[in-house]
């Protein structure tokens, strides 16, 4: 089995009107077996960027920590606050720096720039940015993600109707995926603020 | 003329100048020999009837059985050597699960009486590369009654493999009397309660021995609650109705 | 020059070392899915053939066929394993006929494929069906079915390489999986089983490579099998 798929997660996100959202599953796994059920997976960035990173489990927390440092440095030297694009190009140059020794890890980040407008992008393990319009997904539910958002999701939803789709896509894609489930947690990203909301879901 | 049959008599799958299996005759008439079986389809369901000879004082009555079930939709009566009946019975009932097994339904009755009839004519030789399996013709007749999606069927199975479908067939020592007592007595829509006295009293007539709950035996199969064999008390009931 | 001439001398043709072995399976991929209504069966599978690299051997080679007036089955796998199964229920069914005179109804051919497969059990056939039809009262019922003969009956079922795209969005729409106070029991009627097949594999087209071409939709109802046929993407 790929190291990849070790820990298991599922982690959407998608554009909505003048919106995005962000959301995961919480289980952490080793392989079958299920360790933890409250595993966070989805950070705050800023008050308006987040990050889902899916993959090995002792990756998510020290790239979290490490971007958490960069993104601090940066708010000291630039005394502002970093954009969501602007963070997706750091994070791509850390994971770069490892390009023969990479963190195992899939990020996905979504957030709103200083205009409000929406942004959302998907990277590999080595920070080859794959930005999108629509939707971006990663981990072991992937495929199921894709299929469900290929067919639910459409342009130009409110924060309510966006926060129903993503809910739906997520919640029906981590029942068909052994390996994550157990709970999931949305951020819906708006110019007003981010309204967090936890899903129950099947726990098996 | 049957005096000279004798030459023919031989070879149990050898046609005589006339045409005829005289073995195979001669099985048929050993049906004759054995005690009376009773078959009554109505539209509720058919009874199965049958006598039991209690030979000796000494011998368990329980210990006769002329009526078995072959699945839990069809049962069957037999006179005449009711030892062959046992590998009829047993192809019957394995051909019956086999069915199920392979179709998750029923088996038809039809079919289930096609199925035994096909070992009927099994005796003999054997073709080229086959083992025969028998020396002989059957020397029984079974009375196959069941119930499928064509509704209550009771059909009449010979040693010659041929099989009928009857609405009321009698077998057996007394089938003369009885078929004839059926044709008077039997009109298609009587109601089951009534076919269960009518077999017991036909039976009642061709019987040697005074009728009781101990020398016959009776069974239904109706849509509701399939294959049923009378205990002692049911059939009491029923003869108290006679 | 002489190095050009050592460099010629010192090359040697690589032995070339040839494999005979045979390899008896193929995934030909695409998808099939099975939708069951209240009266009616939904079957619908993709055209196109491929067999896992990048190349299409056909763009319309079904993969669903009728097998009597009241069933359907859709395959996934290997293309030739699955005509053979086919024919192989075609040959029970009309056996069937010969020896009770009547037609098999459609648990009971559902029975007879879950064998077929299953007397394969060391030497399977790569097909995974779904296999459709209506029971003796009338109603829908789909069936899925591993290589091996494991049955299952279940109210919609995906199959192939865009199954894991599907099968989330079929629980979701026609079990109404999460759907707060909608009625999980009800069953999508015929247009809406129309529309949901035709959407999802327009979905599935978009990110599977191996779907695509041409959709063949069965439907199966008390008239007998209808056949409609839509165009999917050629990318």
């Amino acid at each position: 089995m790929s190291i990849m798929e070790y820990c298991g997660a599922a982690i959407v996100a998608m554009v909505g009107k003048d919106c995005v959202a962000i959301a995961s599953d919480k289980r952490l796994g080793q392989q079958q077996l299920t360790v933890d059920m409250e595993f966070q997976k989805v950070f705050p960035i800023t008050e308006r960027t987040y990050i889902g990173l899916s993959g090995l489990a002792t990756d998510v927390k020290t790239l979290h920590d490490r971007l958490r440092m960069r993104v601090n440095l940066y708010k000291h030297r630039e005394e502002r606050v970093i954009e969501p694009k602007t963070f997706t190009h750091l994070l791509s140059h850390m994971l770069y720096e490892r390009r023969f020794g990479s963190y195992f890890i899939s990020p996905v980040v979504a957030g709103l720039d200083k205009n409000n407008r929406p942004y959302i992008c998907a990277l590999d393990t080595i920070g080859c940015i794959d930005s999108s319009s629509d939707f971006v997904v990663c981990g072991t539910a992937a495929t199921n993600l894709y299929g469900a958002c290929e067919s639910l999701w459409e342009p130009d939803l409110g924060p309510e109707e966006l926060f129903e789709t993503i809910s739906q896509t997520l919640l029906s894609s981590i029942d068909r995926d052994a390996m994550s489930g157990w709970g999931a947690v949305v951020h819906i990203i708006t110019p007003s603020g981010v309204i967090t909301r936890d899903l129950k879901s099947r726990m098996d | 003329m049957f005096l000279t049959r004798s030459e023919y008599d031989r070879g149990v799958n050898t046609f005589s100048p006339e045409g005829r299996l005289f073995q195979v005759e001669y099985a048929i008439e050993a049906i004759k020999l054995g005690s009376t079986a009773i078959g009554i389809r109505t539209l509720e369901g058919v009874i199965l009837a049958v006598e039991k000879r209690i030979t000796s004082p000494l011998l368990v009555a329980d210990s006769i059985e002329k009526i078995l079930e072959i699945d839990s939709h069809i049962g069957c009566a037999m006179s005449g050597l009711t030892a062959d009946s046992r590998t009829m019975i047993e192809h019957a009932r394995v051909e019956a699960q086999n069915h199920t097994f392979t179709y998750e339904e029923v088996i038809p009755v039809e079919s289930v009486t096609q199925a035994v009839c096909d070992l009927a004519l099994r005796f003999g030789e054997g073709a080229e590369g086959q083992e025969s399996t028998m020396s002989r013709p059957f020397g029984v007749s079974l009375l196959i009654a069941g119930v499928d999606e064509r509704g209550p069927q009771l059909y009449h199975t010979d040693p010659s493999g041929t099989f009928l479908h009857y609405e009321a067939k009698a077998i057996g020592a007394g089938s003369e009397g009885a078929q004839t007592e059926l044709q008077e007595q039997f009109h298609r829509d009587m109601a089951l309660a009534d076919a269960e006295v009518l077999a017991l009293k036909v039976l009642k007539q061709v019987m040697e021995e005074k009728l009781s709950n101990t020398n016959v035996q009776l069974a239904k199969v109706t849509e509701q609650s399939g294959y049923h064999i009378y205990s002692k008390e049911e059939l009491q009931e029923v003869i108290a109705r006679m | 020059m002489s190095s050009l001439l050592s460099h010629e001398i010192g090359y040697s043709a690589p032995i070339e070392v040839h494999n005979h072995g045979f390899s008896p399976y193929v995934n030909n991929e695409g998808t099939s899915l099975g939708i069951c209504g209240e009266d009616f069966v939904l079957v619908a599978s993709d055209t196109r053939q491929s067999n896992g690299g990048y190349s299409i051997n056909a763009r319309r080679s079904p993969k669903a066929f009728e097998l009597s007036n009241r069933t359907v089955i859709a395959t996934t796998g290997c293309a030739a394993d699955a005509k053979q199964l086919v024919e192989d229920m075609e040959q029970r069914a009309q056996y069937y006929v010969h020896k009770h005179g009547r037609e098999m109804s459609t648990p009971a051919m559902a029975q007879v494929l879950s064998q077929l497969l299953y007397t394969r059990r060391f030497f399977p056939y790569y097909v995974f069906p779904i296999f459709a039809g209506l029971d003796a009262k009338g109603k829908g019922a789909v069936y899925n079915y591993d290589a091996i003969g494991n049955i299952e009956c279940v109210s919609h079922y995906a199959y192939g390489s865009a199954a894991a795209l599907l099968q989330p969005f079929l629980d979701n729409q026609i079990n109404k999986a999460h759907q707060r106070g909608a009625d999980t029991t009800a069953k999508p009627s015929r247009a809406q089983a129309v529309k949901l097949a035709i959407d999802a594999f327009t979905s599935a087209t978009e990110r599977d490579i191996y779907t695509g071409d041409w959709l063949e939709i069965f439907i199966v109802d008390s008239e007998g099998v209808h056949k409609l046929t839509r165009e999917l993407k050629h990318d």
